[in-house]
């Protein structure tokens, strides 16, 4: 009874192939089924979040890149690391693109996952993927609990005399600990290297108070909007979602915790031209603006924001107002090893 | 060719077989090959060693999920059974027209897709649901926190199981003779005496198929704990999903499903030496 299924053998591949071919699928098409590398036609297969995340890039990059280049997009859901290094492993491609976040571009890079890109504007090219749009970890919580206001930082979301009630964060160590040490009072510039064993000991303290670790982003939506809990460190999207929505909830941009999105090639597509090509559309400003704009994010490619209304940016985290008050990632300073650390978490969170 | 299969055919038993080669080579490359190769990533990744089983058997966090994981399909299962034996007598002995609509209402629930229903749990259960709302209408002005807890997804996972020990228990009950209870009526057996000594030995095949079926459906749970649990009470299938999702452990994800593999046609050998596992499918 699980959701994930197992890699689909490739052998029914062709023939779905030919017939997707026969049918005319000029149109973006989700494709489940694995193809085997070898000489392609005009397509790129690209790897995607879906719903309403494969919607805005399929409006404002997708199509444009299509109508552009002639190249024709197929998309698989949902993105998956573990996918990405099966693919390379068994030859067997499935997709050509597909974002990473920060630790995961370090380790596909080392594991030797994608494709060598080169930087298509200043700062974009980051361990071999090209900077797209950030996201924020921020503070949201419910107005009908709190009416005079919410924690506006995470020793005050740690603080639970003042702010009582049930709460939930991610079960995402490399996002948490973070948020744990600046609970205790550590100073966002010398956040990094990560202090592990103080970030345990915060955590310690608000265990018993985390009613969910969420793991799904439409699940976190989901208890912020239904009052399941009264605060959640949340994606800056999803909890918009459950404002435009009309819950009574509110949200900081202090402390949030910012994220970047990279966009990557698989190693040893056949199609990496396409690949490198799309790449370097997708983080062009215009395309990247609609994007960002449409699926709540913010643009990386700095050219973007001339795009940008002020209205929507307000809603960014990179944007000039917003991105003083947060803090980035330093994966690459991170201080231990991740998945020792993820392993220690798990074994924590059981315990 | 043709000849080989006109003198295979002179020898009608082998007949049967000939037909199932299709299902053969279906399973063999869509279940065996990926399997053995899950064993072979088991004790190979990331080099070949015996370590990721080594992990797996003596890491604390690993015993601890496992037995979580036996407690949580042991306590399903009998959950199941509790609320689906008097079912299955109700159907039993009511008229054909009840008994439809109750095989109906229980089916249904099958017909739902899986999320849905976990989903529907947790409106029913959450903070701004009809229970909490009955709880406080109720006078109790602090009540219980119902979702995210054991209860809540042992709640779910009964729901999602009981049909199967519904079926198999009112299949088992629907075969038993009548004459034989009345003439165990006859002979002077009376109430719980009847029931203890004549009608629960006749359904016994019935519960240990039921309890089977969902003890071992239930061991791969994956969805249901994740969303609807306290994250304290992991099961496996969740965390060999983490392993391979966030930490590319495909060796240690393989090593645990290969315990829980084992593991679980352990069980079904158990059951095969008591029973017979032909009787699992009625």
């Amino acid at each position: 009874m699980t959701v994930r299924r197992n890699r689909a053998p490739f052998l029914l591949a062709p023939s779905r192939r030919s017939f997707l071919k026969a049918s005319g699928a000029a149109v973006t098409t989700t494709l489940a089924m694995p193809y085997i590398a070898q000489a392609q036609e005009n397509v790129l297969y690209i790897n995607t979040w879906g719903g309403p995340w494969e919607e805005a890039a399929k409006q404002y990059i997708f199509d444009p890149f299509t109508t552009e280049t002639g190249i024709e997009i197929r998309t698989v859901s949902p993105v998956s690391f573990a996918k990405l290094a099966q693919q390379v492993r068994t030859g067997t491609y499935e997709f050509d693109v597909t974002t990473l976040g920060a630790g995961e571009l370090i380790r596909a890079e080392q594991a030797g996952l994608i494709e060598e890109l080169e930087a298509p504007f200043d700062g974009g090219l980051f361990h071999n993927g090209i900077a797209s749009h950030a996201f924020a970890t921020v503070i949201a919580w419910r107005t009908d609990k709190f009416s005079d206001g919410g924690p506006q930082n995470w020793a005050e979301f740690w603080d639970v005399e003042r702010f009582p009630g049930p709460r939930s964060l991610q079960r995402y160590p490399a996002r948490v600990l973070p948020l744990a040490l600046l609970a205790d009072g550590v100073a966002p510039e010398d956040l990094y290297p990560l202090d592990i064993d103080r970030a345990f000991a915060s955590l310690d303290r608000i265990k018993d108070h985390v009613l969910v670790w969420w793991t799904a982003g439409a699940q976190s939506t989901q208890i912020l909007r239904d009052g399941e809990v009264d605060l959640i460190g949340i994606w800056h999207g999803r909890y918009f979602e459950a404002e435009d929505a009309g819950a009574p909830v509110a949200m900081t941009w202090n402390q949030g915790e910012i994220e970047r999105a990279y966009w990557v090639v698989a190693k040893g597509t056949p199609n990496a031209e396409n690949a490198r090509k799309f790449v370097e559309f997708a983080t062009s400003p215009e395309p990247l603006a609609g994007f960002v704009t449409q699926a709540d994010y913010g643009p990386l490619n700095l050219a973007a924001n001339e795009f940008i209304s002020t209205e929507d940016a307000a809603r960014m985290p990179t944007s000039p107002d917003n991105y003083p008050l947060t803090f980035e990632q330093e994966i690459d300073n991170f201080g231990a090893d991740i998945e020792e650390v993820a392993q220690r978490f798990e074994e924590w969170l059981a315990s | 060719m043709g000849a080989t299969i006109a003198k295979l055919a002179e020898r009608p038993n082998l007949w049967p077989w000939l037909l199932l080669t299709p299902l053969a080579i279906y399973l063999a490359i869509f279940f065996l090959v990926p399997l053995v190769n899950v064993a072979i990533m088991s004790v190979t990744e990331p080099r070949l060693t015996l370590a990721n089983y080594e992990r797996v058997l003596v890491g604390a966090l690993y015993q601890r999920v496992f037995l979580n994981t036996f407690l949580t399909a042991g306590l399903v299962t009998l959950a199941c059974l509790l609320v689906a034996y008097p079912l299955a007598y109700l159907m039993n002995h009511s008229s054909q027209r009840t008994a439809m609509m109750i095989l109906l209402l229980v089916t249904m629930s099958f017909w739902t897709s899986f999320l849905v229903r976990t989903y529907a749990w947790m409106v029913l259960l959450g903070n701004n649901g009809p229970i909490i709302a009955f709880i406080k209408a109720i006078g109790i002005e602090i009540p219980p926190q119902l979702l995210f807890t054991r209860f809540s997804s042992t709640l779910a996972m009964v729901h999602i199981l009981a049909p199967y020990m519904i079926m198999n228990i009112y299949s088992v009950m629907r075969k038993i003779d009548p004459v034989l209870i009345r003439s165990a009526e006859s002979l002077g057996a009376r109430g719980f005496a009847l029931f203890r000594h004549v009608y629960l030995p006749l359904t016994a095949p019935g519960i240990a198929n039921g309890c089977v079926l969902v003890f071992v459906i239930c061991l791969g749970f994956y969805v249901t704990p994740v969303l609807l649990g306290s994250p304290r009470e992991q099961m496996i299938a969740g965390l060999i999903g983490t392993q391979i999702e966030e930490f590319l452990a495909f060796g240690m994800g393989s090593a645990m499903a290969m315990v829980l593999l084992a593991v679980t046609l352990a069980i079904l050998a158990i059951y095969h030496r008591r029973f017979g596992l032909d009787k699992l499918w009625g």
